[in-house]
């Protein structure tokens, strides 16, 4: 138990920043939120530690952990209307609209705009992850992410420049 | 001026943020509190069974055939909702969240497709039948209650119809607004 206990102190430590970052794409970037869905996150993984079997990265088995917590949250309205704080952090940017907050918020803006599965495919590729990880993560083959993520791309440049004009 | 390379490494220049120091020991609190919440939950569906059971003597139902009946029905009827509803959660709880995203998303799917035919199968049948139970004790009610008390209960019990009819068909509209949403996303 103690053993186990340090492992999933390791595992919350080396992977809190990466999961709190995908959680702030699909709440708009409000980080109460966030928080809180990380938190979600994390006790899905401690439940779930027993059943990892390393057929997989750990990192690949939290993200997918990450995505469907996320996706879970569509039954929960605080998560899909709580933006109060993007709404006065771009307010009050309106005078620098290049600033990076000011495009992070709008890039927030624009990937809540996308439904559940390409929020979480462009998230991942934003993180940087390989196409081939993002693959076996949203469990489609190599090809469809490589069509998806170029499409998202686009649409997703567009939408964060059309919003700062 | 935006391309998507410069949105990626704005993304990938945001501040990292560290763990919290008492991280750990809050997701333990939060296991906590979620099995706390599990054990209130089922005691308080016992302790129901219980103070229904305790009314079923009280007003020694099992003497007269119609009270048996009518009781019977309106007991029956919620305790199986509510048990319906308890399994439901815990099938939501058992879902594999390890699970590559479109299967556990296709799960999603489906789990809410079960709850459409709960809500559209089981749940009118429940109010029905509960509502049969009621109508068929009201004879009894009338003859060994005061008007004033009858009255009483049979307004209060259509207030309470009404403010539940409410809250349940908001609940319906919450589960069928996510079952579009998760529909929408296979269809593109």
């Amino acid at each position: 138990m103690k053993n186990h206990r340090a492992t999933f102190e390791t595992i919350y430590s080396d992977n809190y920043g990466r999961v709190l970052r995908l959680c702030l794409g699909y709440v708009k970037g409000d980080t109460e939120l966030a928080k809180d869905l990380t938190q979600e996150v994390f006790v899905k993984v401690w439940e779930n530690l027993n059943s990892f079997r390393n057929e997989s990265a750990i990192a690949t088995w939290i993200y997918r952990i990450t995505v469907n917590t996320c996706l879970l949250q569509l039954r929960n309205k605080r998560y899909l209307t709580g933006t109060e704080a993007l709404e006065k952090k771009t307010a009050t940017e309106e005078e620098t609209p290049f600033s990076n907050e000011n495009r992070l918020a709008q890039m927030y803006a624009c990937i809540n705009k996308l439904n559940e599965e390409s929020k979480g495919i462009i998230l991942l590729e934003l993180e940087g992850l390989p196409q081939k990880e993002i693959a076996a993560i949203m469990g489609l083959s190599h090809q469809a992410v490589r069509v998806r993520i170029h499409r998202i791309k686009n649409s997703l440049t567009k939408c964060v420049q059309h919003e700062l004009l | 001026m935006n391309s998507f390379e410069e949105l990626k490494s704005q993304w990938k220049g945001q501040p990292v943020t560290s763990a919290p120091k008492d991280g750990v020991q809050s997701i333990f609190d939060r296991i906590k509190v979620i099995r706390n919440d599990q054990k209130i939950t089922n005691s308080i569906l016992w302790t129901t069974v219980a103070v229904l059971v305790l009314f079923f003597v009280y007003v020694s139902a099992y003497r007269s055939q119609i009270a048996m009946t009518g009781l019977f029905m309106m007991i029956g009827s919620v305790l199986i909702r509510i048990i319906v509803e308890l399994l439901s959660i815990r099938n939501l709880g058992k879902m594999d969240v390890a699970l590559e995203a479109s299967k556990f998303k296709e799960l999603f799917r489906k789990y809410y497709q079960k709850r459409k035919i709960i809500h559209f199968g089981l749940t009118p049948l429940v109010i029905m039948v509960y509502c049969a139970g009621f109508i068929s004790l009201l004879p009894l009610f009338k003859a060994t209650l005061s008007s004033g008390f009858y009255t009483y209960i049979v307004v209060s019990s259509i207030v309470v119809l009404l403010v539940l009819g409410v809250f349940i068909a908001r609940q319906i509209q919450k589960e069928l607004t996510v079952l579009r949403a998760l529909n929408q996303e296979v269809r593109e």
